[in-house]
Parts: C-alpha cells; sequence; structure tokens
C-alpha cells in the first residue's frame, strides 16, 4: 500500500501531566516501534499506524497519527495549534499519582479552550493499572470524575499493554461516528481528511468550457 | 551610573551562575538570591510573576529532575544604569524528552557591588507551524 493509500487521516493528541506515560502508552500502542518523528519547529513527536475501521458503512483504510507533547508540558506551554487540529484526545493520569489526577480538569479546560470545538472527543485513560500496590486513585474515584464530565473512563496499562488499543479504538468510535453524522459540521477539521479519490476543485470538462468561453 | 564595560563576562558570569543553580534541582531553591522580592518581575511561558517568592514557586513546581543544556549564545549590553541586559539562545533537555530549543532574557541591575535579576522573560522556541 502506498503512503497516500487511505481513507481517512485521523490525528490524535495524547495530553496529561509528565511521568504519567502518554509516550510508552503511544509506544506499546505501534506495538514497540521507536520510529517517531520529532518535528523540533513545533516541539511534538508523532507516531503512525495504519489500520482497518468497520464502522456502519464499508470498511475505510484509517492513517492514525498520534501526536506526543514531547516534554514541552512541563513548561506549560503547548502549541495551541496541536489541539486545533486534533480530532480526538487521549488524556492520561497516573493511577498511582494524586496530582496527575487532579490536573485532568485543567487539561480538560484548556483542550476545550483551544481545540476545534468545545465538546471535542476525549477518552479520559487511568494509566499504571498494573502498579496497583502504589495505586493511590480508585476506580470508583476516576468514574466519577469522568461522568462529571461526560467522558468514557478505562484503566489501562502502557507498560503490559492491559486497554491500551481499546481505548485507542474506543476514540476512535467516537470520531469517525461523529464524522459520519457531521458532514455539514464547519467546526469539525475536514481539512485534515483526505477522501479517496476527491475530485479537483475543477474538471478537465469544465476547465476546457472555461477555455472555450475565454476564446 | 555609567556603563560598566565588563558586561560580556557579567553577562556570561551570571548566565553560567544561574543555569547552574536552576538545572540541579537541590540546589535550584538558593536561585530566590538573584531576584528582588518586591520588584523582580518574570514571564514564563506568558505567565506574568512579581517579587522573589511567587517567581520562585513557579521555578520549584516545574516537573523535572534532570536537565541537560546546550547554551548556543549569550549576548549582552551594557545599560546606562549600569546594568546589563543578556539574552540567552539554547537548548534544553529534560529527563529522557527530545531536546527544545528555548531563549531567555535576563536584565541584571547594579546593588552594591553586585548585582540582582529585575526582570526575566522564559519562552521555548516553539512554532505554530511546522
Amino acid at each position: 500500500m502506498g503512503a497516500m493509500d487511505y481513507d481517512y487521516l485521523i490525528k490524535f493528541l495524547a495530553l496529561g501531566d509528565s511521568g504519567v506515560g502518554k509516550t510508552s502508552f503511544l509506544y506499546q500502542y505501534t506495538d514497540g516501534t521507536f520510529n517517531t518523528k520529532f518535528i523540533s519547529t513545533v516541539g511534538i513527536d508523532f507516531r503512525e499506524k495504519r489500520l482497518m475501521y468497520r464502522g456502519t458503512g464499508r470498511s475505510q483504510w484509517v492513517h492514525l497519527q498520534l501526536w506526543d507533547t514531547a516534554g514541552q508540558e512541563r513548561f506549560r506551554s503547548l502549541t495551541t495549534a496541536f489541539y486545533r487540529d486534533a480530532m480526538g484526545f487521549l488524556l492520561l493520569f497516573d493511577l498511582t499519582n494524586e496530582q496527575s489526577f487532579l490536573e485532568v480538569r485543567n487539561w480538560l479546560d484548556q483542550l476545550r479552550t483551544h481545540a476545534y470545538c468545545d465538546s471535542p472527543d476525549v477518552i479520559l485513560c487511568g494509566n499504571k493499572s498494573d502498579m496497583e500496590d502504589h495505586r493511590v486513585i480508585s476506580e470508583a474515584q476516576a468514574r466519577d470524575v469522568a461522568d462529571k464530565y461526560g467522558l468514557p473512563y478505562l484503566e489501562t496499562s502502557a507498560a503490559t499493554g492491559h486497554n491500551v488499543g481499546l481505548a485507542i479504538n474506543i476514540l476512535l468510535d467516537k470520531v469517525m461516528t461523529r464524522m459520519e453524522n457531521a458532514i455539514d459540521n464547519p467546526m469539525f477539521p475536514v481539512r485534515q481528511l483526505k477522501l479517496p479519490e476527491a475530485p479537483p476543485p475543477i474538471s478537465s470538462s469544465q476547465m476546457s468550457q472555461c477555455i472555450c468561453n475565454t476564446l | 551610573m555609567a556603563l560598566n564595560p565588563a558586561y560580556e563576562e557579567i553577562g556570561k558570569g551570571f548566565v553560567q551562575q544561574y543555569y547552574a543553580l536552576f538545572d540541579d534541582p537541590a540546589q535550584r531553591p538558593n536561585l530566590v538570591n538573584m531576584y528582588n522580592p518586591e520588584t523582580s518581575f518574570m514571564t514564563f511561558e506568558g505567565i506574568q510573576l512579581q517579587g522573589s517568592k511567587n517567581i520562585m514557586e513557579k521555578l520549584t513546581s516545574l516537573a523535572f529532575q534532570k536537565i541537560n543544556r546546550l547554551i548556543t549564545e549569550v549576548d549582552s549590553q551594557p545599560m546606562f544604569d549600569g546594568g546589563v541586559l543578556i539574552n540567552v539562545l539554547g537548548r534544553l533537555q529534560c529527563d529522557d524528552d527530545p531536546p527544545h530549543a528555548y531563549s531567555q532574557i535576563f536584565v541584571l541591575k547594579p546593588l552594591g557591588g553586585s548585582f540582582y535579576c529585575a526582570h526575566d522573560i522564559f519562552r521555548l522556541n516553539i512554532h505554530n507551524s511546522a
């Protein structure tokens, strides 16, 4: 399959405090591939994965771009363009770190301020579920917060891979559903879409007509 | 007061001393001595702070342990009050993150035989488009 042979290009942004495991999470999802691309001008890393999505209609090839904030979140500086271009958000906190859980609200505020719309698709992940002995946030506490903000919640482990693929699939499903239902929604960052065999802006027949008219 | 002819050495010396404290988590709290309790200003990634107490709260809240720092250039100018204006261009690498470019501006004001940091502006050099 060639580089451009896909139906949809979908961009997800992983957010959350430093140390919650965003990079490991994406590393785990992309089958342990290290070939990330770091773009220093914007200060972000990204990984890619291609998958077959089976929604209500025909199966579609999805080219997934997973953006990682690469440490700039430590400075509380995030290029707002990332938020604007992302179609879905993986919001992670660390089940063994209370502060990272308390920051979820701030990340949501940031995200809703800068994303392409007020209520973008987000999934909340309580990461490091394998470190049960060090857990300080209970599942009930996390679910309360997730319910309050209307987010799906999963407990994940980037170390073992537990629920990592599921989290991405749930988010992808939400984004694809929104896309199918919201063709008329001008807020959606559709300029990111690459449709198969998209018609050129002016067809060749129209072009020749134009030329004829000017002659 | 007159222009200080040693502005280049003062600029380079300050930068070296400042980052030696900043980059060591154990020593970072000692940066408090660089700022004035009332009159020092800092702008950290767009956040405005005034006074050494507020500035230190911000600096000690930053979540990284190990910092590798590469200074590319330090440019300095003398000021007519005897102070020194300093611009630093460099790169920062925290823990296992990729390196980020940054710039930082300092204004040093003379205080007795020494200086204190009256203005400090920090930004990562990241942009809205690649």
